[in-house]
C-alpha cells in the first residue's frame, strides 16, 4: 500500500507492505496526521506555530512548546555544540537575507556564530538569550517527522515500509527498501543504488525542482560560521540511526566536509558526499550495501 | 581515524534514469473519494470527471474535486475534499507521473491546505512555503488548490 499527501512542503509518500489492508489503511492515516503535527508545530511561516511563538516572543519571555518540539530544538542545542556550530537553526536571518525565507531578517540580529543562543528549560520550555534571534527547524524537523511516522507504523504492527519526504528517508522492518542517490549535479543521473533497512537516509545539495528545470539550483545550506552559502561541497547523503540525525548531519558535512569524521561517528552516522570537482567521497563507515 | 575513501561507482550503478517515463499510481478516484469521506453512502458526479457530492443517506457532507497539475518534467493526479462550508479537508495525491524514472526519490515540491477556504485565500509566501524553504514547484500545486477552492470552495449546498 503506498499513499502520498503534500505536506512539509514536499511531497511525503509512505509505503507499507506485510500487513492486512485495514489495518495498513489505519497506521498510514495516523502516520499522516503525526507528520501534520510536525508541520503545525515547527512552520516558520506560520507564526501561530511554535516556531512562530518563538521567534515571536522568546527573546523576552520563556515560551512552553509542544513536547515534540521541545525534542527537536533540544537535539538541535547539542548537534550545535557536538558540531562546533556547524549545525544551527539559529540561521534563520541569514536565509531571509538570501531569500530563502520569507520576511525580512529583524535588525539586531545576532551573528550566527552565538551558539549559546538558545536555553532550553524545563516544562518544556525555551527562551533565547538574544534579541533578534530567529530559529529555522527547516534543517531538522523533516527528518524527525518522518521518525515519528515511522514510529506510528511500527506501534500499529505494520511489518516493513518506507516513509519519504522528499528524498529523506527511513526504512524499517525485514525487507531493506533499494534507494537511487541522485547525483547533486545532474539529477537525472544516479550515482549510487543502496539498499537500506532499519536506518535513515538524508541528503543535501542541488535542490531539485522538476518542474522548472532539470539544472540543480544552489544548493540551500548555510555555513553557520560565516553566513553564506556553503561550497566546495555539492552534495552530502548521510546514513542513521534515526532520520532527525541523518537530516541535521547533512549540513554539517556539506560544510565540514571529512572533517565530520568524528561526529558521524559519534552519532552512528556515515556519509557520502560529492565534491564540485566531480570526486565522490565515503566515511570510513560507509557500509557498501550496494542494492542488485 | 581511518581516511574517507574514493567511492568509484560501478559503470553499471551510474545509471541515467532519464530514459523512461515512471508513474506511481497511488489510489484511485473510487478509492480516494471512500477514504476522503468514508462514512459517504454515495458520490453523486456533478461534473464529470472532476467533482462529486459525497452523500450519506441524502444529505451532502462535501464535496470531491479530482484535479491535475501539469509541469515540465511530470504530471500530478490529486484530489482535494472539502467539507460542506467549502473549507479544504483533505489533499490526497492519486497519481505521480515523473520523467526521472525508477525508484528515484526526491522531488521536493508542495505544502498544506487543510483548513484553507476561498475565504482564506492561499498565499505562495505566507501560507505554502516549506519548512526549510521552498521550490517553484509548490506553485503549481498552490495554483491548482486555489483554482479549485474558486470553482468549487462556495460550498455545496
Amino acid at each position: 500500500m503506498r499513499r502520498a499527501r503534500p505536506l512539509l512542503g514536499t511531497f511525503v509518500d509512505v509505503s507499507v507492505d506485510g500487513g492486512a489492508a485495514d489495518d495498513m489503511t489505519a497506521a498510514v492515516e495516523a502516520a499522516f496526521a503525526a507528520v501534520g503535527k510536525v508541520h503545525r508545530l515547527m512552520s516558520f511561516h506560520d507564526p501561530a506555530s511554535d516556531v512562530g511563538r518563538l521567534n515571536r516572543d522568546a527573546a523576552a519571555v520563556a515560551i512552553a512548546v509542544d513536547p515534540w518540539t521541545h525534542e527537536v530544538i533540544t537535539a538541535a542545542v547539542d548537534l550545535n555544540r557536538r558540531s562546533n556550530g556547524l549545525f544551527d537553526i539559529t540561521v534563520a536571518p541569514a536565509l531571509q537575507r538570501l531569500g530563502l525565507l520569507p520576511g525580512s531578517p529583524p535588525a539586531d540580529a545576532p551573528s550566527p556564530i552565538a551558539g549559546d543562543a538558545i536555553e532550553v528549560l524545563g516544562d518544556h520550555r525555551i527562551r533565547f538569550r538574544r534579541a533578534g534571534t530567529r530559529i529555522d527547524l527547516g534543517g531538522i524537523a523533516k527528518g524527525f517527522a518522518i521518525d515519528r511516522a515511522v514510529a506510528v507504523l511500527r506501534a500499529h504492527g505494520v511489518p516493513h515500509g518506507v516513509v519519504d519526504a522528499g528524498g529523506d528517508l527511513a526504512a524499517f522492518g525485514a525487507v531493506a527498501a533499494p534507494i537511487h542517490i541522485r547525483d547533486p549535479r545532474n539529477p537525472c543521473r544516479s550515482i549510487a543504488r543502496i539498499a537500506i533497512a532499519n536506518e535513515a537516509l538524508a541528503s543535501s545539495g542541488g535542490r531539485l525542482d522538476p518542474f522548472a528545470s532539470s539544472n540543480a539550483a544552489a544548493p540551500a545550506v548555510i555555513d553557520a560560521r560565516t553566513g553564506t552559502p556553503a561550497c566546495g561541497i555539492v552534495g552530502a547523503t548521510v546514513r542513521a540511526p534515526s532520520c532527525m540525525v541523518a537530516d541535521a548531519l547533512t549540513k554539517v558535512v556539506m560544510n565540514a566536509g571529512e572533517d565530520a569524521s568524528a561526529l558521524l561517528d559519534d552519532l552512528r552516522a556515515s556519509a557520502l558526499l560529492v565534491r564540485s570537482d566531480g570526486d565522490i567521497r565515503v566515511s570510513p563507515s560507509w557500509r557498501d550495501s550496494r542494492a542488485a | 581515524m581511518p581516511d574517507w575513501k574514493s567511492w568509484t561507482a560501478p559503470a553499471a550503478a551510474v545509471v541515467s534514469i532519464t530514459s523512461s517515463a515512471h508513474a506511481v499510481q497511488y489510489l484511485s478516484i473510487p478509492e480516494a473519494q471512500k477514504l476522503a469521506f468514508p462514512s459517504a453512502t454515495s458520490f453523486v458526479e456533478t461534473q464529470p470527471g472532476r467533482a462529486w457530492k459525497a452523500e450519506a443517506g441524502g444529505r451532502v457532507i462535501g464535496l470531491f474535486v479530482f484535479d491535475r497539475v501539469i509541469g515540465k518534467h511530470l504530471f500530478i493526479d490529486y484530489a482535494v475534499a472539502l467539507d460542506p462550508g467549502g473549507r479544504v479537508v483533505r489533499v490526497e495525491i492519486l497519481q505521480y507521473r515523473e520523467s526521472y524514472g525508477g525508484e528515484v526519490r526526491g522531488a521536493g515540491w508542495l505544502a498544506q491546505f487543510v483548513g484553507k477556504s476561498r475565504q482564506s485565500p492561499l498565499e505562495f509566501n505566507k501560507d505554502i512555503r516549506n519548512i526549510s524553504g521552498a521550490t517553484l514547484s509548490s506553485m503549481h500545486i498552490t495554483e491548482g488548490v486555489k483554482r479549485v477552492l474558486t470553482a468549487f470552495g462556495g460550498g455545496s449546498r
